[in-house]
């Protein structure tokens, strides 16, 4: 369950995490055609890449949180809940099991879920500074660009519904924060059950997040919302072109590192 | 010239409540329409057959000639609605996003989107906010914002379902200021309020409803003086027996 230090404060902090934040730095002004394909570019060298790849894109990615001026610390903070599925992965990959059920811990499996854990947080840093620094119109843009050619696929119906997915993920988050501050005003720690308390929850989080999307929905109804709705103009332009130059170079050290 | 027209219109909702009953009601180009009634009266449900987010059980809704049913693009062309919850109107991720949000709907030339987004933030006082997230304006400013983000379609009609509540002294002063210029620059303006004091002056038609129907409609001097007794307070003057006073000095 939610929990917020100070009252009021889960839905800005939801917000945080998840939304975009304006601004004007370099990621800001990349084409999100290019950060799209360079998120994906670099998540899938991650998973081959070694510890030299690795580093590099760490610090790249440190350095891209500082320029855009969304705070590492802060990041972290705010994505706790997916550090700790983080260490239970660790846990889970570290440990092995004996014919009689004594753990084992060795210094190549501890290396070895470090390192995967390394990779997984590394790909979803990517993602939250796509979300941060992308505008949810631009990245449905670029997205429509994207699907063009796929065939069989109806590129403005997939691009509407990650459009939604983004704007409804918010709100949901937001959702949660209310219901866990109202119910903890009301002492729900002092129930003893706590699958009473989840249930309660969660009950009560499907039905407001029904309603906020029914509410959205509407909201958006009467806007005149629609597939064939007007798409941002993209282009592409020399900053591009450097970002995609420092990607080939981070991923020639995957491959020949 | 009427510009939405209304013949008996009854609505139910799923679990079988009536929620509006035989509502005939016709609003003319140009009018403040203030409609009043206590909590679950029906007046919000009315507000959304405006527009053709609800469908009627019976009856017709026509706004500029043209039934709802066959068009409801038009109608929402024609209606602006700005929801109680300025919260759940917002879905850009900036204040200039929220208000392109419209025009690039109705597929609009990206430069007039640019000019209607600029004019409409400029209409409520918001053009210094474009880049800011909406998400960090205050009560009054998220409301001022969704009128912009209505305003940016250019439709005849603005729809405001209780534009005051939750609002302090200086934000409802401020968004009914801005009300009285929509009115002045043309537009109909249809207002649902349960505490009529603050905008009563403004309007010159009252629609009272109580339990789904429309139980009294005239001028607000007339009617103002009955709604008593279907669960609305009178303005305080009227009490005092001033008759009906600006609530802005």
């Amino acid at each position: 369950m939610f929990r917020i230090t100070r009252a009021g404060d889960s839905a800005v902090a939801a917000l945080n995490v998840i939304g975009y934040k304006p601004g004007h730095s370099l990621l800001h002004e990349l084409d999100p055609r290019t950060k799209q394909i360079l998120v994906m570019i670099l998540s899938t060298a991650c998973f081959f890449g070694g510890y030299y790849f690795l580093g590099l894109v760490s610090l790249c990615l440190i350095l891209c949180f500082i320029l855009s001026r969304i705070g590492v610390v802060r990041t972290f903070r705010q994505t706790r809940y997916f550090l700790f599925f983080l260490c239970f992965l660790f846990v889970v990959r570290t440990v092995t099991f004996t014919e009689r059920f004594v753990p084992v811990f060795t210094p190549e499996q501890v290396q070895s879920a470090a390192v995967f854990c390394w990779r997984l947080l590394l790909i979803v840093l990517m993602g939250v500074l796509l979300i941060s620094t992308t505008r949810t119109a631009d990245i449905r843009a670029a997205l429509v660009w994207g699907l063009r050619p796929v065939p069989f696929v109806n590129e403005r119906t997939a691009a509407t519904m990650v459009g939604l997915i983004v704007r409804l993920v918010p709100l949901m988050l937001v959702q949660a924060g209310e219901i866990s501050d109202a119910m903890r005003s009301r002492c729900v720690e002092s129930r003893r059950k706590p699958l009473s308390r989840m249930s309660r929850f969660t009950i009560m989080l499907f039905r407001r997040a029904f309603n906020r999307a029914d509410d959205l929905v509407e909201t958006m109804q009467a806007r005149c919302y629609n597939e064939y709705r007007a798409v941002r103009i993209l282009q592409f332009a020399r900053i591009d072109m450097l970002a995609f130059c420092i990607a080939g170079a981070l991923v020639a050290t995957a491959l020949f590192s | 010239m009427d510009i939405i027209d209304i013949r008996e219109l009854c609505h139910r909702f799923p679990d079988g409540t009536q929620s509006l009953a035989d509502i005939s009601l016709t609003i003319n180009s140009g009018d403040f329409v203030l409609i009043a009634g206590a909590n679950g009266s029906g007046k919000t449900t009315l507000l959304k057959h405006f527009n053709g987010l609800l469908r009627p059980e019976s009856g017709t809704v026509r706004v500029c000639g043209v039934p709802v049913q066959d068009d409801p693009l038009a109608a929402r062309k024609n209606v602006g609605m700005v929801f109680q919850d300025a919260d759940s109107q917002i879905v850009g991720d900036t204040v200039y996003d929220d208000v392109c949000f419209g025009p690039e709907n109705l597929r609009f030339e990206r430069d007039d989107i640019e000019r209607r987004v600029k004019t409409a933030l400029a209409a409520v006082n918001l053009g210094g906010s474009m880049n800011k997230s909406p998400h960090h304006l205050s009560g009054g400013e998220k409301r001022r914002l969704a009128i912009a983000g209505v305003l940016a379609m250019t439709p005849q009609v603005m729809v405001l379902d209780e534009p005051f509540s939750n609002l302090d002294y200086p934000a409802t002063a401020t968004v009914l200021q801005q009300i009285q210029q929509l009115h002045r620059g043309g537009h109909t303006i249809v207002v649902t309020t349960h505490d009529l004091e603050k905008v009563i002056t403004l309007a010159n038609r009252l629609v009272v409803m109580d339990r789904g129907r429309i139980v009294r409609d005239g001028s607000p001097a007339d009617v103002v003086g009955e709604i008593d007794a279907y669960g609305i307070r009178p303005p305080c003057s009227v009490l005092l027996g001033q008759g009906i006073q600006p609530w802005l000095r």
